[in-house]
């Protein structure tokens, strides 16, 4: 018999039926009667200070009801975790697309046409691409009134900016002593990498409806991953109190940390208290590519040492990121300080992490925040050693990698780990050891964890129970396509025994939900599910403490499930949950709702510490054509320890997901600047992988439950992307002999590799 | 100018006034109010767009509504007959082939469009056949799975 009668089951999420048939309400969906559209101005420079806004030739075209400025507006600055910028420009431009105008017209044609007529005089002022250049003293700064900066409540934690330069953050981590490490090393390794920016690929844009009504009311529907964080930033803009502000996330066409923060839902306000009437903005694809926000860039030096035995002795991992022209990047920033050095014992660690500013598009968070950088480098570096000890990469790993009770960055010590069980079963699965299928064919495999949110990351959950004996559950967390409702229902569902079918959930409503962080870093499982498990267990207690005076039986000894109250020894006698909850009311004039909230397992306590680490293995098989350079994956095998996967089908699903985002970030994906400038604003230049390009992807699924978990669940949707890269890359060496260093893989990358191996190195192995 | 024309979509005929530069897209969006029909990019790069006209899967954001007078046009609204799922719809539901939703429409128009043509596909057909629809969510597995799947459940192999 199964262990549970909900969880664990492959049930089809909720919404299912409702996406099938084209019958939910995205961001893009939503109408309003009389609602006006709106448009954004953008700089077309990447620093220029504006001199002046004429307005007045395009508030003249007909049908247009609104042109603001940065002038127009409260001088508050914002941002998603410093706040270093405005709504609008006021008096200068940091990127290409930063917005210096709003426009509200009676359709879209006459909306663009006005933008077009808005004039900005600028002077542009130098500007700085590089981070590495952007990092060092004397050159143009980005932000000159750094050191006036501060942070946002909810998401700023750990900021340390370096004012005069345009260092917006720099953290340090340090466990035992990393020079003593190195001292008592056999050998030392140190190479650098890098990564590229990717754009996150929603394929819904950002949408956004405002309303605010007479009396200062405002209502924003959009498609965040965030709606309190939404309204913090609202609150903040516009100097309102947050009981003045209700936003009420849409159905979410993905978002994979790119519609956490605000795009356009400050400009829909802003021309709606204009206005008076609802505001509709829909970003363009090209304004997605250009004026948004990607996965940060990043250079990542790594330092390693090891003893002839295979033993890791000492690691320094030092991380420059490009947040681009604003900080976003602040929490891929600090997450990386967790992350790291991978999931292996390493006794003497440092890792430095430091974000800079330049005048580009913006960094953020992308599914993994800034591990899979770190990954990319320490994975493939990984391999390197491995290769000059003579040791194979798997055993190599499998020496290092990390055990339950061994200590985290933090030094606080580690439990449900399952990093070597996934090792070995991606090892198995991929056919590690056996000879290889032909020439210019190889496999590589590579080890990944992430920690999940560290201290102050909080969810709340309501479960009320109807007079039938179903329930709702009330929950600020939003589904962005992972399926969290779904998740969320069924942990309901097993704590009172009712079906799935009896339980609907009201999500992400700031006015009518409880407070949620937010869905990001792989959040949702361990902190909404938790604080729906406390719910759900609050209202079966108030069920079961009114059972057992009408059952006249011991409340310890009742049970739920099958929708009825019973004993458990003697389940004749019992009675329907609905009887219970009509009884509650009618008679105790009590309606049952149960109330919960969840923060970090343990953590709150101890500053920076991260229980609950997620775990996983990927590996490739890839043939390399020599000529072209062209890789093909032609397997991909991920397995990765959900604690407890709630729901194996949309488990494996956030690992297909993941790996095939990964895979297309390895080989294809690139935002290409040419200084400020993306040059590659389409999905025709900005290329995703489709399904005839997308190797076969192989799922497996760990558990090594966490204790503190609902029902020992772990979570996961990071994860599946984190090592999917170094994975490719160490396969590529096995097959050609030649590493790659800079992402993404191009063919490019590959012949010119092999043209300097064929010079200098030794004979290509095939 | 506007002109009049008729769009007959899902077996309705409606009678629209369109700019001529208006596509297809925008009319069955904005003005027939059938959303389930999906923009991501309005250069035919995404997919999310596709409906079927004349029995042929088309990038409604590439084809202007003056152009779609008078023809037989299905959307995502028009697939469920009678209040009962089209087997491609119970197999993206039942397979998991639907995580965030966005690019489902015009994913499964895509896939009605291929099995009208080639009701058993092998894989490699199916891969190819929806390479134009691009999915942020799935790596695409469950989404060919749901289709082969539905083919199956469609015209079941001789025996």
């Amino acid at each position: 018999m199964a262990k549970y009668s909900v969880i664990g089951h492959r049930l089809p999420r909720i919404d299912a039926v409702q996406k099938a048939t084209g019958k939910v309400t995205f961001g893009v969906d939503v109408r309003l009667p009389a609602m006006l559209y709106g448009k954004l101005l953008r700089s077309p420079y990447p620093h220029a200070r504006i001199v002046h806004i004429e307005t007045s030739r395009a508030a003249a075209i007909p049908g247009v009801k609104a042109v603001i400025t940065g002038q127009d507006i409260p001088e508050n600055r914002v941002g998603y975790a410093v706040k270093d910028e405005y709504c609008l420009a006021r008096d200068e431009v940091r990127c290409i697309g930063d917005p210096v105008a709003a426009v509200a017209a009676e359709d879209e044609e006459a909306a663009e046409r006005a933008v077009e007529a808005i004039e900005v005089d600028y002077e542009e002022l130098p500007a700085i691409f590089d981070a590495e250049e952007a990092a060092k003293p004397g050159v143009p700064l980005v932000h000159p009134d750094l050191s006036s900066y501060t942070t946002t409540s909810l998401m700023g934690r750990r900021f340390s900016p370096q004012p005069g330069t345009n260092i917006c953050n720099r953290q340090q981590r340090r466990l035992g002593d990393v020079e003593r490490g190195f001292r008592e090393s056999d050998l030392v390794f140190e190479d650098t990498f890098r990564t590229q920016m990717v754009h996150h690929g929603y394929i819904e844009p950002h949408a956004a409806m405002a309303f605010v009504d007479p009396s200062g009311q405002i209502t924003v529907w959009c498609n965040t991953q965030r709606p309190y964080g939404i309204r913090d930033y609202l609150a903040t803009a516009l100097g309102v109190p947050m009981s003045r502000i209700r936003v009420i996330g849409t159905k979410v066409g993905a978002g994979f940390g790119g519609k956490i923060s605000p795009r356009v839902e400050p400009g829909c306000v802003l021309l709606s208290q204009k206005t008076g009437r609802p505001v509709k903005m829909v970003m363009t694809r090209e304004e997605e590519l250009t004026a948004t926000a990607g996965r940060v860039p990043s250079v990542v030096k790594v330092k390693t040492g090891v003893r002839l035995d295979g033993t890791i002795m000492a690691r320094k991992v030092d991380i420059l990121f490009d947040t681009g022209a604003y900080a976003e990047g602040l929490p891929p920033s600090n997450r990386a300080i967790n992350d790291a050095a991978g999931p292996y014992k390493v006794a003497h660690l440092e890792i430095n992490s430091t974000l800079v500013y330049t005048n580009k598009m913006r960094g953020t968070p992308f599914r993994g925040l800034g591990v899979p950088q770190a990954a990319w480098a320490v994975e493939v570096q990984t391999d390197i050693i491995a290769e000059r000890l003579g040791m194979d990469p798997l055993d190599f790993r499998l020496k290092n990698a990390v055990d339950e009770g061994d200590p985290d960055s933090t030094g606080a010590p580690l439990h449900s780990v399952g990093v070597k069980d996934c090792l070995r079963q991606t090892a198995q699965a991929i056919g590690w050891g056996q000879p290889k299928s032909g020439p210019y064919r190889g496999r590589g495999i590579a080890a990944l964890h992430k920690s999940p949110t560290s201290v102050l990351s909080a969810s709340g959950a309501i479960v009320k129970l109807n007079e039938d004996g179903t329930l709702t559950v009330l929950t600020g967390a939003s589904d962005i396509g992972q399926g969290s409702d779904t998740l969320l229902c069924m942990i309901a569902a097993e704590v009172l025994g009712v079906r799935l079918e009896d339980v609907s959930i009201v999500s992400a409503d700031t006015e009518v939900t409880p407070f949620d962080h937010g869905t990001f870093s792989s959040r949702l499982t361990l902190y909404a599910g938790n604080a729906v498990r406390h719910a759900a267990t609050d209202a079966r207690q108030q069920v079961l403490r009114l059972a057992a005076e009408l059952l006249e039986a011991p409340v310890e000894d009742l049970e739920t499930r099958d929708r009825r109250v019973f004993v458990r020894e003697q389940p004749q006698i019992g009675m329907p949950l609905a009887d219970v909850v009509l009884a509650s009311i009618a008679s105790r004039g009590r309606p049952i709702m149960g109330q919960g909230s969840a923060h970090g397992p343990g953590t709150g306590l101890v500053e920076g510490a991260v229980p609950g680490w997620k775990y996983g293995a990927h590996a490739a098989q890839v043939e390399v054509d020599p000529d072209t350079g062209q890789v093909t994956v032609l397997k991909f095998v991920a397995t990765h320890d959900y604690g407890q996967a709630i729901n194996p089908t949309m488990a494996e699903g956030q690992i297909e997901g993941g790996v095939g985002m990964g895979v297309s970030c390895a080989l294809s994906e690139e935002v290409l600047f040419d200084g400020g400038r993306v040059v590659n604003p389409t999905f025709m230049d900005y290329r995703i992988l489709t399904s005839a390009d997308m190797p076969p992807i192989e799922s497996h699924i760990v558990e090594v439950p966490l204790p503190e978990g609902p029902f020992g669940a772990k979570g996961g949707g990071e994860p599946s992307v984190i090592a999917v890269a170094p994975a490719i890359a160490n396969a590529i060496y096995d097959a050609i002999g030649v590493r790659i260093a800079d992402l993404p893989i191009t063919p490019e990358k590959i012949l010119q590799a092999l043209d300097k191996k064929r010079r200098h190195g030794p004979k290509i192995r095939g | 100018m506007k002109q009049l024309i008729s769009l007959k979509v899902n077996g309705t005929t409606h009678e629209v006034a369109v700019e001529p530069y208006w596509t297809l897209l925008n009319v069955i969006r904005d003005h027939l109010g059938l959303t389930g029909t999906k923009r991501g990019c309005d250069s035919g790069d995404c997919g999310a767009c596709t409906v079927i006209m004349n029995g042929k899967p088309v990038n409604s954001c590439l084809v202007l509504a003056v152009d779609a007078r008078d023809r037989d046009i299905l959307t995502i609204e028009g697939l469920a007959q009678d209040g009962k799922l089209h087997p491609l719809q119970e197999a993206f539901i039942e397979k998991g082939g639907i995580q965030c939703g966005y690019c489902t429409p015009g994913m499964i128009m895509m896939a009605k469009a291929l099995l009208d043509e080639n009701p058993r596909p092998t894989e490699a057909q199916v891969r190819q056949a929806i390479a134009g629809n691009l999915c942020r969510c799935t790596g695409y597995v469950k989404i060919v799975e749901a289709i082969l799947a539905a083919s199956e459940a469609m015209t079941p192999a001789k025996p």
